[in-house]
């Protein structure tokens, strides 16, 4: 009732006052966790996606010129 | 030590929020009503940060990821080609000068199991090491100090028994005393498996670690990748996702290690001679000791100790463990202390060299998350406590989505638990800030030189462990 009779008066939240929310320290904190959100959810699909191993398809320097085996006849 | 790590990670997110402050970013407007399917009233909004913004934190992110990886990799070819025996006398192409045209004999495999009171899970550890195909040439039971059965129920199992003097190292002096008396024994292709009593090697394990220390002589160790056991409710299933996640994460590598873990690793005598002999001069520690008992984790010490010496080292698909996970809450943050501190204390006895860059950047990258998390949380906090009516926001939903799904997809491998638990995000968000609750703990005591201890944590011989 009380409730009711406050809310039709001030503009409240549950505990403080929805003005606060269009506070500019609010508005800079948003922006600030939105910008970590970002970063972070690019990084997750970056791991959620198949990963493309580039050094596959590039690289030539590692071919082997001996067997690495501990058997020295060893087919390389 | 810790604390120029936190401060480096307030420092980026102070610099992140000043520029943001300085942007001048609009303020909270009132959000749209609409009406839903024609029933529902709902009030939404539409907000969501400009393209450049967008465009920048996604370049930002693909860039830190791209200079790590590219950095990391860079360091590990120079390793692989070096030829300063001074500085990394473990390095591949010495290790293949050495040992070339000359064969030293099969592959064997010789198991120390460090024990100390482990009377509730050593017959089971031994049993799975037995069963093995081709079993360990020799199983050592390293008993430390053990007033139970572990000793009587080592012999009854047929296996050797090493009991420590005077040892007031524990886990790791204990090693060090076994290693001394058998390490000047070993050919170059008798390797030593270090396992805890609580692991139980996956059939396949030996195998796979004997093929692949057959077919590189300059590999000089394989590490297990662990995943934990089942039961304990909840708690172990947090655990076992994370571990699911950890070994996704090295199989992406290749199997490129982060830590050669302490549950099961195998390594040629060669590199323990080197890390015993570097002790001192290159690496940390007393001369003569393979591992540094000042160190609280032993085994992410010793890595570094390698990766310093130049060692080529793996954690293939192949060698899988199980190992114990925490019951309880209070078991998980007394582990997850003596980690933390641990990994702490590694950096600060090594400083920043290149081996260790990755593991800066590591805890680096965990003080920042600490710092996002809690700002995240905080932000969600004043919404909920000031919002008289419930805002929806599809952009910010759908990247919800996104992180809900990219915890489905990682864990995908752990079953239908696994990813119910990563269906529902909020419990594993609460999961990680405990773990961050640990870290800052971990650096809040390093900073203030308390004594950590190492807490050892007696399991409940439930039906869970034993299979019954």
């Amino acid at each position: 009732m009380l409730g009711t009779v406050t809310s039709g008066l001030v503009p409240m939240g549950v505990l403080l006052p929805d003005s606060i929310l269009r506070h500019e320290a609010i508005a800079v904190l948003a922006a600030f966790v939105a910008i970590n959100t970002i970063v972070y959810v690019t990084l997750s699909v970056a791991k959620m996606l198949p990963k493309v191993y580039v050094s596959d398809w590039l690289s030539t320097r590692n071919r082997r010129a001996e067997t690495r085996s501990i058997h020295p006849d060893a087919p390389i | 030590m810790g604390l120029a790590i936190v401060g480096t990670a307030a420092l980026g997110a102070v610099a992140l929020w000043l520029a943001v402050a300085a942007g001048a970013p609009e303020r909270g407007r009132a959000p749209s009503e609409g009406v839903l399917f024609g029933i529902w009233r709902v009030f939404y909004d539409t907000e969501m940060p400009a393209p450049r913004v967008l465009l920048a934190a996604v370049g930002v992110a693909l860039l830190l990821a791209a200079a790590v990886a590219g950095l990391e990799r860079r360091l590990l070819t120079r390793a692989r080609r070096s030829e300063d025996g001074n500085r990394m006398p473990l390095a591949p192409r010495l290790v293949m000068a050495e040992t070339r045209g000359h064969f030293a004999g099969p592959v064997t495999i010789t198991v120390l199991i460090p024990a100390h009171n482990e009377e509730s899970c050593i017959a089971e550890t031994l049993a799975s090491l037995l069963a093995q195909e081709p079993p360990p040439a020799r199983i050592v039971v390293v008993a430390d100090n053990c007033t139970d059965g572990t000793v009587r129920l080592a012999r009854e199992a047929g296996v050797e028994v090493f009991e420590t003097v005077a040892n007031r190292h524990k886990k790791a002096g204990g090693l060090n005393q076994a290693l001394r008396d058998l390490l000047p024994a070993q050919g170059d292709n008798d390797c030593v498996m270090i396992m805890d009593a609580d692991t139980t090697l996956d059939p396949g394990f030996l195998a796979g670690a004997t093929r692949r220390l057959t077919d590189d002589r300059a590999l000089m160790a394989v590490g297990g990748l662990f995943y934990g056991e089942d039961g304990f409710g909840l708690i172990g299933q947090f655990q076992r996702n994370e571990y699911t996640r950890y070994q996704r994460d090295l199989r992406r590598r290749r199997g490129r290690v982060f830590v050669l873990t302490g549950t099961a690793s195998v390594f040629r005598p060669r590199a323990l001679r080197a890390v015993a002999e570097e002790r001192g001069k290159l690496l940390p520690g007393v001369p003569g000791d393979v591992y540094d008992t000042v160190a609280l984790t032993e085994d992410n010490e010793l890595t570094i100790a390698l990766k310093t010496l130049g060692a080529l080292m793996v954690s293939p698909r192949e060698c899988t463990v199980v190992t114990e996970v925490m019951p309880s809450w209070s078991g998980l943050w007394a582990q997850r202390l003596r980690w933390q501190r641990g990994a702490l204390e590694n950096l600060g006895a090594y400083g920043m060299r290149p081996q260790t860059f990755r593991y800066w950047m590591q805890q680096l990258g965990i003080g920042y998350g600490v710092i996002a998390l809690a700002a995240y949380l905080l932000l969600i906090l004043l919404m909920v406590l000031a919002t008289s009516s419930w805002v929806w926001f599809p952009f910010w939903i759908g990247i919800g989505l996104v992180f809900t799904l990219e915890r489905v997809v990682t864990v995908w491998r752990g079953g239908w638990r696994a990813r119910l638990l990563a269906l529902s995000l909020f419990p594993e968000l609460g999961y990680a800030m405990f773990l961050n609750v640990v870290y800052l703990k971990g650096v809040w005591d390093l900073t203030l030189a308390r004594q950590a201890d190492w807490k050892h944590v007696v399991q409940p011989d439930t039906a869970a462990r034993t299979g019954v």
